[in-house]
């Protein structure tokens, strides 16, 4: 059902977006010739949205809504998919400081996986700290493209994952409705729920993919 | 640094401050600094003929309104350096030449993340303006980061 | 400068961006007109002394220049609630790009929820949010 998923966005659900995921399902079925997406997978922040229940949405716009978390960690922000109640169990979503070598390790114990998001980018990104510490065990990939990233940040990322051998994505990181699929991630499976988006996430077999159009040259006032 | 506060301090009001009469000039040289051309804020006399009468401020000016005590006295501080972290405004009754305005503040939250430049503490703040006729003006809720 | 009515606008609608330049004595102006004449909005040096990179444009200038595109779109829409993150610093001293668009219409209560954001030339955006604004209705 769905090859190219948005792996990283914020609805109202998080603290810092106002976003109903309705309306990132209308702004994307209108963008649909730009951001030709097929799922959005949901990373509140510091939370699971247990309560969000999205299926009468898949089946009206007819898009693959998946549910994950973006958690703050020692070595940077880890997105978590494939959460599940032995995982919320062992951690405190809400603690900004947990292990990431335990979340990595527990949570693919656990029948998930947690991969570090915009690792370039400075304090909560991975590459900042394996400049000071040993490299974590067990990852698998990096957010390599994020549409929130700062210039320089996504390019950082190379290094990284040629050193280190880590599959690449790529997600939005949205909190407003109209930046949603800028930045996603293509799949050579078809993905039709989270159990499989954990597999592929494992096993490889995808690539970031970037839908934003190239900045247009714009004629500048000289002041206010 | 541990997120550790007397948290009753929530929801209490810190500070009332009164400010003198809002004057045309006023709003029309905030108007203007921003590049405003819209006639409601900045042209006295077509704003006369328009909906509300006369001149009214553009909705952002109650954001300028500094209160006596920015925070509780009894606050800790969570971090060396505060910065502005956002503005949530909730707009009611615009603010007219003339309008002497009251703002209440209360501490509304206090959270932790971390961001691109290491943990910071949130600080909310929120203040409710209202005019000398008692109608609400506005709410502000306003992020202050320390790091 | 043209008013129109919520009937004519649409979910997807862009508004009409600003593009400027925005100068060291700009912020100065407004630090002065907004009553926050303060060294880090005014010289660098004081600004470094605060631990930023140089002076900075205040969170409620971008906010304020926000609205201003909102009123500049249409000048008789009614901005109920404004909202933004200011993500990073805003430093002068180069152009920046005010963005919106309208992403829900809602027919009951006649508003427009829009995204707003502002970006430097290289698409970062250093401050992005939201506004709620009402617009006339034909009679």
């Amino acid at each position: 059902m769905a090859h190219i998923l948005d792996m990283h966005l914020h609805s109202e659900a998080s603290d810092d977006s106002r976003a109903p995921v309705e309306a990132y399902l209308k702004w994307l079925a209108r963008k649909r010739d730009e951001r030709p997406l097929e799922g959005l997978v949901l990373t509140e922040h510091r939370q699971f949205h247990a309560a969000g229940d999205y299926r009468d949405l898949e089946d009206k716009y007819g898009v693959l809504i998946l549910k994950a978390s973006e958690v703050e960690t020692d070595y940077g922000h880890v997105l978590v998919y494939g959460v599940n109640d032995d995982i919320l169990k062992r951690f405190d979503f809400k603690n900004v400081r947990l292990p990431a070598q335990e979340v990595i390790s527990e949570v693919a114990r656990m029948g998930g996986i947690a991969m570090p998001c915009h690792p370039g980018r400075p304090t909560i990104g991975l590459i900042e700290h394996y400049g000071k510490r040993p490299p974590l065990e067990g990852v698998t990939g990096v957010e390599a493209l994020n549409g929130g990233s700062k210039k320089g940040e996504n390019e950082r990322v190379a290094e990284l994952i040629s050193q280190y051998g880590y599959h690449a994505f790529g997600g939005s990181d949205s909190h407003l409705v109209s930046f949603v699929g800028l930045c996603a991630t293509e799949f050579d499976r078809d993905i039709k729920n989270m159990d499989d988006l954990v597999d592929a996430l494992r096993v490889g077999g995808y690539r970031p993919v970037d839908f934003r159009s190239p900045r247009p040259q714009t004629q500048v006032a000289p002041e206010v | 640094m541990a997120l550790e506060f007397d948290r009753s301090i929530i929801g209490q009001v810190f500070d009332e401050t009164s400010f003198p009469a809002v004057t045309t000039e006023e709003i029309v040289d905030y108007a203007l600094s921003l590049g405003e051309t819209n006639p409601l804020y900045i042209d006295e006399a077509a704003a006369a003929t328009g909906p509300y009468g006369g001149l009214i401020a553009p909705p952002t000016f109650v954001s300028k309104l500094r209160a006596q005590k920015f925070t509780p006295e009894h606050l800790p501080k969570f971090g060396k350096f505060g910065f502005d972290g956002g503005r949530d405004l909730e707009l009611y009754t615009p603010v007219r030449p003339g309008d002497e305005l009251v703002m209440l503040s209360t501490i509304h939250d206090i959270y932790e993340k971390t961001g691109r430049t290491g943990s910071m503490y949130f600080i909310v703040i929120r203040n409710e303006v209202r005019n000398q006729k008692g109608e609400k003006v506005a709410v502000i809720d306003h992020r202050i980061m320390q790091r | 400068m043209n008013t129109f009515y919520f009937e004519e606008i649409e979910e997807g609608d862009e508004l009409p961006a600003i593009d400027f330049f925005l100068s060291k004595d700009g912020v100065r102006q407004f630090a002065k007109t907004a009553g926050m004449y303060f060294p880090r909005f005014t010289d660098d040096e004081g600004a470094r002394a605060e631990g930023l990179p140089g002076m900075i444009a205040p969170g409620v200038m971008s906010l304020g220049l926000l609205a201003r595109m909102i009123s500049d779109w249409n000048p008789a829409a009614v901005v109920k609630r404004i909202g933004t993150t200011f993500r990073s610093p805003v430093l002068p001293d180069r152009n920046v790009h005010l963005r919106g668009a309208v992403t829900q219409k809602n027919d009951e209560d006649h508003t427009a929820e829009c995204d707003i954001w502002m970006e430097n030339d290289d698409g970062e955006r250093w401050v992005i949010g939201t506004a709620t604004v009402v617009l006339p209705v034909k009679a």
